[in-house]
């Protein structure tokens, strides 16, 4: 925990960069209120920004490159549309494309539930993503390293519900199936474990 | 539900494990608690950290497409889009509505896009994501009506039929998901019923169809909604009703 915004009062004018890892110069927030007033160039900046994260994050739920590109021209689109809805009070830049992204990649999962026997998949849950494409990054290896490292701290019951949930897109109730455990256990599982999480990767929001 | 109960879900709500309904349910427990409410955001953050680790790299044709969806894409207002959990004094009545009905538009908004697209699955991407923009707006405008209803329940076999009415635009927003889909001969068809007359049809969905976002033209001003199963095609009164919704 830092120090830093608490007694001074609300500073959210001044963005203290607090992520991890040396990002690169232009800040997502900045960019999302160009992009909101309009601004095509900021946007492709933000484009180069966020997109390995939005498409990889759809294509992890989604399990298929050729869906995960729809869904993710149908995420980046939508983020231009609705730039000025964000609202900086209430989180990070990227935490508010990455929710958009997920909540969608996640209806295009359970749209298609009906249709595909999901059991099928769970044998392969627990598979890595495939880096055919990938471009590595210094920064990005780092948080990467860090978020594994503190899915660690979780007890197994925890990692399970909220792993499951988050890359493969299933409900609690499902996670619940799926585990065989009650749904109120899931539940405290999930909350727990985000809790856990949160502490160990230091996320901090100023409202 | 109780506060502690709905407040349970903060985990899986962040994590998108909720269904529409609970997630409706949330947001409004969240406008009424702001201690839960920074509770979720840091939650939130943090499942967004959890896409660190899923870094790849799109083909370059995304980028293309994109710039060019973005080029031809009119942007929404700020003031008219922008929904803040505070409340203010004077304000506090109309800030609630608004957002009670944001929190509906959430619940909808993105699924139906997502049913749009997948009820029409055309070769034509371009036909589909404008037919799927003229559906959510007509979603939206709906579910931002102030005097907005929202009625559930369950159906006969699994599944839910969820009624948001609007007097103000004459229609309402159904969506309906079946466990089980219909065989290829059967069709889920719409009702609505008022007094003793004779049940009117609503809508006839595709054979076979399961699951559905729309709006319903004629819902307010009704006593009931019902979903029956039909042959394909659908009937002149109701067979076999799945679901009944009280308006009243």
């Amino acid at each position: 925990m830092t120090d830093r915004g608490g007694a001074s009062g609300p500073d959210r004018l001044s963005a203290v960069p607090d992520e991890v890892g040396s990002g690169p110069a232009a800040d997502p927030a900045d960019l999302l209120d160009a992009v909101g007033r309009g601004d095509e160039a900021a946007f492709g900046r933000l484009y180069d920004l966020i997109a390995p994260r939005v498409y990889g994050l759809i294509r992890r739920v989604l399990r298929d490159p050729v869906q995960a590109e729809e869904v993710a021209q149908e995420v980046l689109v939508e983020v231009w549309r609705t730039a000025a809805r964000f609202d900086p009070s209430r989180g990070s830049a990227s935490s508010w494309v990455l929710t958009i992204a997920h909540r969608r990649a996640v209806d295009r999962v359970r749209a298609e539930q009906a249709a595909a026997d999901r059991t099928m998949k769970v044998g392969v849950a627990s598979v890595g993503t495939p880096y055919d494409e990938v471009v590595e990054e210094v920064a990005g290896r780092l948080e990467r390293q860090q978020v594994r490292r503190c899915l660690d701290v979780l007890t197994d019951l925890q990692r399970e519900a909220v792993t499951l949930a988050y890359y493969q897109g299933y409900s609690y109730r499902e996670v619940a199936e799926l585990l065989q455990a009650g749904l109120p256990t899931v539940k405290t599982r999930m909350r727990d474990g985000l809790i856990r999480l949160r502490d160990c990767l230091g996320v901090e929001v100023t409202a | 539900m109780t506060a502690t109960d709905i407040h349970a879900l903060v985990g899986a709500y962040a994590l998108d494990a909720v269904d529409d309904l609970e997630r409706a349910a949330f947001e409004k427990h969240l406008l009424e608690c702001a201690s839960c409410r920074a509770e979720a955001t840091e939650l939130q953050e943090t499942v967004a950290r959890l896409a660190d680790t899923t870094w790849s790299v799109p083909s370059p044709r995304l980028r293309t497409e994109v710039m060019a969806a973005v080029s031809r894409t009119r942007q929404v207002a700020p003031a008219a889009a922008r929904v803040n959990g505070r409340e203010t004094g004077t304000s506090r009545w109309r800030t609630r509505l608004v957002a009670s009905a944001a929190a509906v538009v959430l619940a909808f908004g993105t699924g139906a896009a997502v049913f749009a697209v997948q009820q029409q699955r055309v070769r034509d991407e371009r036909a589909v994501a404008a037919a799927a923009q003229v559906r959510e707006a007509r979603i939206r405008a709906v579910l931002a009506a102030p005097d907005l209803v929202v009625r559930t329940s369950p159906m006969v076999g699994g599944g839910r039929v969820t009624v948001a009415s609007a007097a103000s635009q004459g229609a309402a927003v159904v969506s309906m998901h079946a466990d089980t889909a219909p065989s290829p001969t059967q069709a889920y068809q719409f009702w609505t019923i008022r007094g003793t007359a004779a049940p009117a049809s609503a809508d006839v969905l595709d054979p076979g169809e399961q699951a559905v976002v729309e709006v319903v033209r004629g819902v307010p001003g009704n006593d009931t909604f019902a979903v029956s199963l039909e042959p394909a095609g659908g009937s002149l009164s109701p067979s076999d009703i799945r679901a009944t919704v009280n308006l009243v």
